[in-house]
């Protein structure tokens, strides 16, 4: 993990054991992950899970208490400017100046910022029919969504975080935002994350994920990759977890069988083949799904026992 | 413009999902030689999903010889033979009804039949683990 | 970055306008009836040519007739309206934006934090300076017949005719705005920042202000009766100088002894009050840069 950034394009996102206390309670910790580029990612977890804390670290907002992050290879405090210019955002409930107007927010947008694409702008109000003029109180809730997601993308930045975007619009205006955001990703290489509790809709709209539990990252990776290496195993009941293959992530007992969701390698799943036995792929709500109801003690315990079995990379010191 | 429908209930992942239809259609003569697939910017905002989802699976028709790209233009249904020749279609046909009849003779119910045919095709999907 | 600043502050500046435009007619209105009266009275005749001592039955008519007008309204009330006016605009500055949640969208622009705090502070402190001078302008000319009787330096209406009104205004407001970055809500930070604010304004007031320099004493034989004046009001002060203000009356022996401080010292005491209320907004000022380039929300 310890490759520079000569010669390829730097990770949307990389985070070294990042971590944020608040108080005696630590809201996220031991964090490490490198997005690539051009990814869609979907961060899931629970209410409470770290996903807001995480999200505002990688933007700024927030102050690490351990670890580092850095945006597109900007880090640190003293590159503030640079990783604002990196980032767009739009928090959950899409904080707008309600006394503004359409018009006033995105003259903001242009003050506040060098690369504003104010043409941009103004074309998506005119494509989704909302008066410049407008206050924005005066606006839908839909509308008004439009407008903070606007403000993000005429921001024009490589990565754009939403956070919990449509957790507060009907579904119609909830298709519409998802429906422009798919569309700016066309051809831009804009890394976007995605911030949600609602597992469903994120299926169809990301190839990256992050499953966040109790402070703690629980997966990480592309999709594919993650899906591939998960099997849904029929076994008889009385199989014990020993005898599975690589981890049991979750087990559901019936009378007679069981089915276990697995995390193994290629060569632990080839070697199945045991009478009684089926294994099959395994969907990505499915998956998600299981690891949102692992619980935080299995999780941790199983994740210790992991690290302790793989040499971990060094990580460096943070002085601060 | 041929238009993909996305059932998000499906358990099917999406990728596969476009694949499907457009083989589908292949195969009901919905699609042709030569027609122009809609582009992934039009798929993705229409579906709602993944840019990425469709260019994975364009790359699949691609790879199955159903379909390619024309840099600059899009991409093209590139097969014809894929449509299974009428008469080995109506051959298939033949012998899926007269095995039908067979086991219905044999006492077995619709909904057997159907389990039977899930069954049969997860062993075969099995053996590919 | 000044134009959002400007925006964001826009119906503030237009109250604040408009208090000063009712400011402004008030004092044209009962203003331009005291000058009538000051020169109809002869009262300006009278005191350039004597003492004033004999003018007293002019005075004390012309007293009479604007005094309550002038003195009342002005202390009771307005006391508290520097104070208000600061709060009012210091507390909101930031805990409106913690309040909402836009501080999300504020902060995560390219814009860093500090920069927009920083650019906020100097357009509405400038702002708060322009409307603090305006006021003190409109106060001082409203009251300018009425200053020639009884000088300025006394309490009530030293508060308003110099610099110091300003320095109030920027103190409540910086001690408001401070209140606001750390108590988050915009009513709390008012209150929080208003009763230190008029707790430090008062002990200024009544316990520095009267010993900015040593007092000067004035002492008269009474064997035959002197004249005792305690300023405001009253027929010019037995120092000899209108204007003067009587801190003290002591007997001591067969003499009066009058401690107090000379008109002439008005400027001197204005600047060093309104120096310390700008120490003090600076500090507090200073303070919310520092917390808000250390600690994020």
């Amino acid at each position: 993990m310890a490759h520079d950034d000569a010669g390829g394009s730097a990770p949307a996102l990389r985070a070294d054991r990042l971590g944020r206390r608040y108080g005696q309670v630590w809201g996220l910790r031991d964090c490490t992950l490198e997005v690539p580029a051009g990814a869609i990612v979907g961060l899931v977890g629970p209410n409470g899970a770290g996903k807001t804390t995480l999200l505002e670290m990688i933007i700024g907002l927030l102050e690490p208490t351990e670890g580092q992050v850095s945006v597109f290879g900007a880090a640190a405090h003293a590159h503030m400017a640079a990783r604002l210019a990196r980032v767009s955002y739009v928090a959950q409930d899409h904080p707008l100046y309600r006394d503004f107007s359409v018009a006033d927010m995105f003259r903001l947008g242009r003050a506040m910022n060098p690369s504003w694409d104010h043409g941009m702008a103004q074309a998506r109000m005119d494509t989704l029919g909302i008066p410049p003029k407008r206050k924005v109180k005066t606006l839908s809730g839909g509308q008004q969504a439009q407008v903070s997601l606007t403000m993000a993308l005429a921001k024009r930045t490589p990565l754009l975080v939403l956070d919990e975007p449509v957790s507060s619009l009907d579904p119609v205006a909830r298709l519409e935002f998802m429906r422009d955001v798919m569309a700016s990703a066309v051809g831009t290489g804009l890394t976007v994350i995605i911030a949600s509790h609602v597992v469903s809709e994120l299926e169809r709209l990301c190839d990256w994920l992050i499953v966040l539990t109790g402070g703690h990252v629980r997966l990480a990776g592309p999709v594919d990759d993650l899906l591939a290496a998960h099997r849904l195993l029929t076994v008889p009941r009385p199989t014990s977890d020993a005898e599975l293959p690589g981890l049991t992530i979750h087990r559901t007992d019936s009378d007679r069988h069981s089915t276990v969701l697995v995390r193994a390698d290629a060569a632990r799943l080839q070697a199945l083949g045991r009478p009684g036995w089926q294994a099959d792929p395994v969907g990505f709500e499915q998956l998600v799904m299981a690891y949102l109801q692992r619980s935080p003690q299995t999780a941790a315990a199983d994740d210790t026992a992991a690290a302790a079995a793989q040499p971990r990379p060094l990580a460096k010191e943070v002085t601060r | 413009m041929f238009r993909f429908r996305l059932d998000a209930s499906s358990g099917v992942p999406p990728y596969l999902q476009l694949v499907h239809q457009v083989r589908q259609s292949l195969l009901l003569g919905y699609l042709r030689e030569g027609d122009r697939l809609p582009t992934v910017k039009d798929v993705a905002s229409d579906l709602v999903i993944n840019p990425n989802t469709v260019v994975k699976a364009y790359r699949q028709l691609e790879h199955e010889g159903l379909a390619g790209g024309r840099p600059g233009q899009g991409t093209f249904i590139t097969a014809s033979s894929f449509a299974v020749e009428p008469e080995s279609n109506q051959a298939l046909r033949a012998s899926l009804e007269e095995w039908l009849r067979t086991a219905e003779e044999a006492g077995m119910s619709e909904e057997a039949v159907t389990a039977l045919i899930a069954v049969a095709r997860h062993d075969m999907r099995k053996e590919k683990v | 970055m000044i134009w959002v600043s400007w925006r964001q502050h826009r119906s503030q500046a237009i109250a604040c306008l408009g208090l000063l435009a009712a400011l402004t007619v008030y004092a044209i209105v009962v203003s331009t009836s005291m000058r009538t009266a000051f020169s109809h009275d002869g009262l300006a005749a009278c005191l350039t040519r004597s003492q004033a001592g004999s003018c007293q039955a002019a005075i004390s008519s012309f007293m009479s007739k604007f005094s309550s007008m002038v003195n009342i309204a002005f202390w009771a009330v307005l006391l508290i309206a520097p104070g208000l006016l600061g709060v009012l605009v210091g507390a909101p500055l930031i805990a409106r934006e913690l309040e909402y949640g836009t501080w999300r969208l504020a902060w995560s622009q390219t814009v860093p934090r500090t920069r927009w705090l920083a650019t906020k502070l100097a357009l509405v402190t400038g702002g708060l300076v322009v409307a603090g001078a305006a006021m003190t302008a409109v106060i001082t000319w409203y009251r300018e017949p009425m200053d020639r009787l009884t000088g300025h330096l006394f309490n009530n209406i030293y508060d308003f005719e110099g610099p110091v009104l300003t320095a109030y205004i920027l103190c409540a407001f910086g001690f408001a705005v401070l209140a606001g970055l750390l108590l988050r809500r915009s009513i709390p930070a008012m209150v929080a920042a208003f009763i230190p604010w008029l707790a430090i304004r008062l002990a200024v007031e009544f316990l520095l202000r009267p010993r900015f320099q040593a007092p000067l004493t004035f002492r008269q034989n009474c064997a035959h009766g002197c004249s005792i004046n305690t300023g405001v009001g009253a027929v010019p002060p037995e120092t000899g100088h209108i204007g003067d203000w009587v801190l003290s009356i002591t007997n001591s022996g067969s003499q009066t002894v009058t401690t107090y401080q000379p008109a002439d010292r008005f400027w001197h005491f204005q600047f060093i009050e309104a120096g310390l209320f700008v120490v003090l907004t600076a500090a507090a000022l200073g303070a919310t840069i520092w917390l808000l380039h250390r600690r994020p929300a």
